[in-house]
């Protein structure tokens, strides 16, 4: 990756968290999308308080 | 004393009613001795999945200042309030007192209200044409009808 600032990884940037996780809802791994561990950490957490508070889907099949 | 972030989802019906519930609450938090720092009133949103059986939800993130003995009162009493359908408290290490995104984003949706009518519900199923992201690619071809 050639940007060199901080992605700003937060629960409440959800245009930024709905480029991590697939159609389907799931979380795209750091393999594929290159995005470093410890930035993978923040990922993860904040999209699944997202989820948590409604804002992401866990899933494209809510009733 | 601790930092807190208080992300409440109210109920959708008591929107025009959420004055009331802003006094009624921060007495609540002065009672436990809690600091409001900043207080977003995001306002109603659509839900990503419903939450008993409400589709949009009243989002308000509080930022807080008080003591951890407050804190476990203040989940306790959130959880026994039907107006709040759902709750999360953060601690924090620094209070963000700048606008959030999403205070933001009510905000631009609020000046622009025609643009949001014209557009359908379901932006999310149109075919994805991806704003020029250089580190997302999608591994597995997914149905790409």
């Amino acid at each position: 990756m050639s940007q060199d600032t901080k992605k700003n990884f937060n629960y409440k940037n959800t245009d930024l968290l709905k480029r991590y996780i697939t159609e389907t809802g799931k979380i795209i791994p750091a393999r594929v999308s290159n995005v470093t561990a410890s930035e993978q950490r923040k990922l993860t957490k904040s999209i699944k308080i997202a989820r948590f508070l409604a804002l992401l889907p866990y899933t494209d099949s809510h009733r | 004393m601790n930092n807190y972030e208080l992300t409440l989802i109210l109920n959708p019906d008591l929107s025009s009613k959420f004055d009331e519930f802003e006094v009624k609450f921060s007495k609540v938090l002065s009672d436990i001795g809690f600091e409001t720092k900043k207080l977003e009133n995001i306002g109603r949103r659509q839900l990503a999945y419903s939450i008993l059986n409400h589709n949009k939800g009243h989002y308000a993130i509080y930022q807080l200042e008080g003591p951890a003995a407050g804190a476990i009162e203040l989940e306790t009493k959130l959880k026994y309030d039907t107006s709040v359908i759902r709750h999360l408290m953060l601690k924090v290490d620094t209070l963000s007192l700048e606008d959030s995104l999403l205070m933001i984003e009510s905000r631009e949706a609020k000046k622009a209200p025609e643009e949001i009518k014209v557009t359908p519900p379901k932006a999310k199923v149109t075919p994805e044409i991806k704003p020029k992201e250089d580190s997302v690619e999608e591994p597995k071809t997914k149905e790409t009808e």
